[in-house]
């Protein structure tokens, strides 16, 4: 579903330079859950973007859904975001001036779709956050957690096949944490495939699989049940 | 491009401060910049009308005595004389006025004896002598011109009848309702009558800003004006060399007058229109200034809303807006706006118009000028959204991910 192999990305800036991966590579397969943690600064972001095609990486290969990326022009990669790839970030990324209805549609109207399959399928993003009454408030009328379930609503109403959350509960209290943790449950378990960002441990532990991201390489590939010790070992240290 | 407005709309609606001056703004602008270039046209049709003369090539002269000796009419007849032997010179005629300069002789004459004055025809009238045709560089349409015999002497009183005169066709229509008017006879305000010999097809007057400034009548008389004054006209291009010839020679020749001035026959042209020139370009500065200022509050309007939308653009990238989508999104919003203020802008162009046409006595406002206003108002507004745009269209999707 997603392959990388050895992928490097640099920033360059008048001053420095900063590898942000370094090697990287890593495979999820089609269903999996995955939880990316790591320290502050270690690349998750990097990867996440590299993954989401929001950056491009220097060097190395990535196949997405059997796509090669790297021979992609700006508009393909585009294309690809909006139909397959479904994106939830820390500080929800709502559109301020748009209801909620028609924030779910963003991604919708940019995949040319018309109109009544549009409203079909925003409705039933709704429905399955939860929103449905709130459709024709505004972002600002909502709660931190009921925004997420929003953005959540937005990733999915394209039917994508990656979930890609980035700290998606950095901004919400652990109630509202939790039930964002619910619904991706609840989507994994219909079949998308996510891969999440995030710095906790509780969260990660209730993934399939547990990544860690230091200084821009995988650390581990082993699941979380089986390095749990270790880890929290070395954050007491 | 209009695909998708709703939504653009809708959060242009939920921002409207900034919007709602920009449209303002675009509004005034329509209003000035319409009006402003149809007054200017209309000068512009004014300044360019034709004259009938030859005004590229025609100076005037005019000299003065001061001496008790002096003798106006004979110096006259010598400096003519000087004139037409030059080889540059195709002709030369004393004359009472200068044509186009503002200042000259009317009268009134009419087809009976005895008409009343609403059937007299008001026309300005130059004194000129079997050269003045050639001279002012006019077209005889019909009839002849007068013979050397047929000029008559001085006549300070103009105490006396005109046999023969020449009009122009405009006079001709306005007497007898035809440019036919060769052999016809009219009458001056004592009743005495004048026989047409000529139709001339097209000749200004004196005054440019009267509504008949094409109503002239030659007249085959030595001018008595207070000074002599000659209007010679040059072969092309050599009016400058001419110019200077004569002054010299004439100052010379006879040391009883002065020479007052020697002008080319634009420089009256130019004086009369002064002051609609000054208008048209005073028009046309503010009307730049105005579409300057327009297209920088649309710019920095567009500016504003794409920098504090760098993260929703970034998001709208990375849920899979292409870049041509993002351009388009600003571009349309941009266009909301101008719009809103070019709709606006035809009533207050339309109002504006409306009074300036009643103040001001101008023909109503065109509506091909609003068009052309609105359409002016709508590229304005593209091509000062397009860089902001295309700025916006550059942000990167990973803005999404930025946590600030
Ligand atoms: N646009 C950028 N320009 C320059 N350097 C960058 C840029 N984005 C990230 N970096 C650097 O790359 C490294 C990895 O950053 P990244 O955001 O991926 O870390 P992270 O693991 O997501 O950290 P956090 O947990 O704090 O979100 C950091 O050193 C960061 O400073
Ligand atoms: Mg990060």
């Amino acid at each position: 579903m997603l392959a990388m192999r050895h992928i490097s990305k640099v920033f360059r800036t008048d001053l420095i330079e900063t590898h942000a991966l370094r090697d990287f590579s890593l495979g999820v397969d089609a269903g999996e859950f995955v939880a990316v943690t790591g320290p502050s600064g270690s690349g998750k972001t990097t990867f996440l973007n590299v993954a989401g095609l929001l950056e491009t990486f220097d060097t190395g290969a990535y196949l997405l859904d059997g796509v090669d990326i790297s021979g992609l022009s700006d508009d393909e990669r585009s294309r690809l975001r909006n139909e397959k790839i479904g994106f939830i970030f820390q500080s929800f990324n709502l559109i301020p001036d748009l209801d909620i209805f028609d924030n779910v549609d963003v991604p919708l109207r940019y995949r040319r779709m018309p109109a009544a399959e549009r409203r079909q399928r925003i409705d039933s993003a709704l429905d399955i956050v939860g929103l449905k009454s709130r459709a024709h408030h505004l972002p600002s009328q909502l709660s931190g957690g009921q925004q997420q379930r929003v953005a959540i609503a937005r990733a999915i109403a394209g039917d994508p096949k990656f979930l890609l959350a980035d700290e998606p509960t950095g901004n919400l209290d652990s109630l509202m944490a939790r039930q964002v943790m619910d619904l991706l449950e609840q989507i994994n378990e219909m079949g998308t495939t996510i891969v999440l960002v995030t710095h906790d441990p509780e969260l990660a532990r209730r993934a399939q699989r547990n990544v860690q991201v230091v200084d821009g390489q995988i650390s581990d590939y082993r699941p979380f049940a089986a390095q749990a010790a270790p880890a929290m070992a070395g954050a007491l240290a | 491009m209009f695909r998708d407005i709703r939504p653009v709309l809708s959060a242009l609606l939920r921002n409207r401060t900034g919007a709602v001056l920009v449209g303002l703004q675009v509004a005034i602008a329509l209003a000035v910049l319409v009006n402003a270039v149809y007054i200017v046209k209309q000068r512009v049709d004014l300044i360019g009308r034709p004259t009938g003369l030859d005004v590229g090539n025609i100076f005037v002269l005019s000299s003065a005595g001061f001496t008790q000796d002096h003798d106006r009419y004979a110096t006259m007849r010598e400096d003519l004389a000087w004139l037409r032997s030059l080889p540059d010179v195709r002709a030369a005629t004393s004359t009472n006025a200068i044509p186009l300069s503002g200042g000259g002789s009317s009268t009134g004459i009419a087809t009976t004896p005895e008409a009343s004055s609403e059937q007299t025809v008001p026309m300005n009238y130059f004194q000129v002598d079997e050269d003045g045709l050639e001279a002012l560089g006019v077209t005889l349409a019909a009839g002849r011109n007068f013979r050397a015999d047929e000029i008559l002497p001085p006549d300070l009183n103009s105490d006396r009848a005109i046999p023969q005169v020449i009009i122009t066709k405009a006079l001709a229509r306005s007497l007898f309702r035809t440019d036919d008017a060769v052999g016809k006879v009219v009458y001056d305000a004592f009743g005495r009558p004048t026989t047409v010999i000529g139709v001339i097809e097209h000749m200004q007057g004196s005054w440019l800003s009267w509504d008949k400034v094409d109503h002239v009548a030659l007249v085959p008389e030595v001018a008595s004006w207070s000074d002599n004054a000659y209007l010679v006209r040059t072969r092309p291009g050599t009016r400058a060399a001419v110019m200077r010839q004569a002054e010299e020679h004439l100052a010379a020749s006879n040391t009883t007058r002065l020479i007052k001035f020697v002008r080319p026959l634009d420089y009256y042209r130019d004086r009369s229109y002064l002051s609609d020139r000054n208008m048209a370009v005073f028009l046309v500065t503010v009307t730049v200034l105005l579409a300057g200022v327009t297209a920088l509050g649309i710019f920095a309007l567009a500016t504003f809303n794409v920098n504090v939308r760098t993260r929703q653009v970034g998001t709208r990238r990375a849920v899979g807006a292409r870049r041509a989508d993002i351009v388009r999104y600003f571009l349309v919003e941009n266009w909301l706006v101008t719009t809103a203020g070019v709709v606006l802008g035809c009533a207050l162009a339309l109002a504006a118009g409306y009074q300036l046409s009643r103040q001001f006595e101008l023909p109503r406002l065109d509506l091909y000028y609003l068009t052309g206003g609105v359409l002016a108002l709508w590229l304005l507004g593209l091509a000062a959204a397009w860089q902001p745009a295309r700025r916006a269209a550059k942000i990167s999707p990973s803005m999404a991910t930025r946590t600030i």
